[in-house]
């Protein structure tokens, strides 16, 4: 379980002699074991900060961030990050991407390259297991970052906008492929994303933030039976929690200057 | 939209028209062809005002080739050659070591950047030879004072390419690393050290033409042997064909070791490419 409690973020003004920026501001929630969070909130309002808090990448001033009853004071492996910008290897193939998580951990090479030979499977990418980033397309290398991260087999799924930075058809397709991923392995799973239809399709719940500085503003039930298909978007309770965020997102824009 | 076909027309049949010779030779030309021809060029210029000017210092270009071919069939230069290419390459082995890891250091810590920055800056633009009275002091007239003035020509550029190398690694890729829990030491070889390659080598390949620039004029001033000891001696006796072939022998050099440079980059950089 994921607990984060009074948590406030301030970034420094060591280098720019500005007042210090407020990110996070008394952030209160929790994820439970094998629950699918996503976040969702303005441009700006410290989605990805509190990712990279929970992922143990930048420290925290105040307030708690544990997992499990342990407080995070640096990466584990326990999680795992899936980047937007896929951060993958230029110059490592396929293969030697999705290894690099287990070879850091001293995992023996024929074993890592049998776990990561899988998990290029479950994504699809058989047979691409040679080639390099640059000859995928964006989808692909998402596909890559995200065995990667299973590779460690981790118990939570740290998601940053994964598919942000694809083009709507292929995130949708990789957006359903997540969804029956998550039927077989149930991580647990916090996903920033922009979009509205991505936080009602994928979660359990939708946590909204408010902008900068970043509070949560409601935790949001998705009442949706799973396992969830593409179907799901025409019913009425999509639609309404759609809508709903809509309209406090729309607010909060509108309330900035 | 409409006009577009019409360009297309019209540059298919300007394009026939901008070519006067056979497809054959203009094949050549595109390849290595035109290099050829610029060459033959040069140096049947060379040859005519030779022969026209008839000046002491320009003597014609077959008389540097005489010159040049007699160094290798006498095997006059083989010692100096010898042991001019053993002070560049110890010179450039040692500059290597020191650029990468003062460069790597520069790149990763702040501090250390901070620390080294204007010395290195300060070294880099400062005319190196100014350097050889120095090194003459402490060494001598040994090879360490050859090798030393090489290390001063071609450590800097190293530092400096290899600093701006590591500082330029993409972010994501270090924070990647660190989500996976690496170690200070693996961010270094498994992220840091292949992602900056491509511009390290750069500066390999800058630091290499230097070092070959280094150790003539290193040699010219304080050394009784190599090339430019050579170069020195034929032209305080106005010898100037000698003095070409010599500059032909150091051409060559330069060429074939920015080759070795770059073909060892070609391998380890494909990625890149």
């Amino acid at each position: 379980m994921i607990r984060v409690k009074a948590l406030s973020k301030e970034f420094g003004t060591v280098d720019n002699g500005n007042a210090a920026v407020l990110a996070l501001s008394d952030i209160d929630f929790e994820v439970r074991d094998n629950e699918f969070v996503t976040v969702i909130g303005p441009s700006g309002c410290g989605k990805t900060t509190l990712l990279r808090i929970i992922a143990g990448l930048i420290p925290y001033q105040q307030g708690e961030v544990s997992i499990d009853s342990r407080p995070v004071t640096g990466p584990g492996p326990e999680r795992a990050v899936v980047f937007q910008n896929f951060a993958l290897m230029p110059w490592a193939d396929v293969l030697g991407n999705v290894t690099f998580g287990l070879e850091v951990r001293g995992v023996a090479k024929g074993e890592s390259e049998g776990r990561a030979r899988e998990l290029i499977k479950v994504v699809g990418l058989e047979g691409f297991e040679r080639r390099l980033p640059k000859e995928l397309s964006g989808g692909m290398q998402q596909r890559v970052g995200l065995a990667r991260a299973l590779a460690v087999n981790p118990q939570i799924l740290l998601m940053d906008e994964p598919f942000g930075a694809l083009d709507e058809q292929t995130r949708r397709l990789l957006q359903e492929q997540l969804l029956q991923l998550w039927e077989r392995e149930r991580k647990t799973v916090v996903f920033i994303t922009h979009s509205m239809e991505e936080a009602v399709m994928l979660g359990d719940r939708v946590m909204l933030m408010t902008p900068r500085p970043g509070k949560v503003k409601e935790m949001i039930d998705v009442p949706l039976n799973r396992p969830r298909s593409r179907d799901v978007e025409k019913s009425p309770a999509f639609i309404e929690i759609k809508e709903y965020l809509w309209e406090n997102l729309r607010a909060m824009q509108a309330a900035q200057p | 939209m409409r006009s577009m076909p019409a360009a297309e027309t019209a540059t298919k049949t300007a394009a026939p028209k901008t070519s006067l010779l056979p497809g054959a030779l203009r094949r050549w030309l595109t390849g290595y062809g035109l290099e050829v021809v610029a060459l033959i060029a040069g140096a049947l210029v060379w040859e005519g005002f030779g022969w026209m000017l008839g000046l002491q210092w320009l003597p014609p270009f077959s008389r540097v080739l005489e010159a040049f071919v007699q160094f290798i069939q006498s095997g006059a230069i083989l010692s100096n050659l010898q042991s001019s290419l053993t002070g560049l390459l110890l010179g450039f082995a040692l500059s290597v070591v020191l650029g990468l890891s003062l460069g790597a250091l520069m790149g990763r810590y702040r501090a250390v950047e901070r620390a080294f920055d204007i010395y290195v800056h300060a070294l880099f633009v400062c005319p190196s030879i100014l350097f050889a009275p120095i090194f003459f002091a402490i060494f001598g007239l040994s090879d360490a004072s050859r090798i030393a003035i090489i290390v001063v020509y071609s450590t800097f550029v190293i530092v400096i390419n290899t600093a701006t190398a590591i500082r330029t690694v993409d972010p994501s890729l270090v924070e990647m690393a660190c989500s996976f829990g690496c170690r200070e030491r693996q961010i270094f070889t498994r992220i840091l050290l292949p992602a900056s390659l491509p511009l390290v080598f750069a500066g390999l390949r800058l630091g290499m033409g230097r070092a070959v620039k280094g150790m003539i004029n290193g040699e010219m001033l304080i050394a009784f042997v190599g090339l430019g000891a050579l170069a020195q001696r034929y032209g305080a006796q106005f010898d100037a064909a000698k003095v070409f072939a010599i500059a032909m022998v150091v051409l060559i050099i330069g060429l074939v070791s920015n080759a070795i440079v770059q073909a060892l980059e070609n391998r380890l950089t494909r990625w890149a490419g």
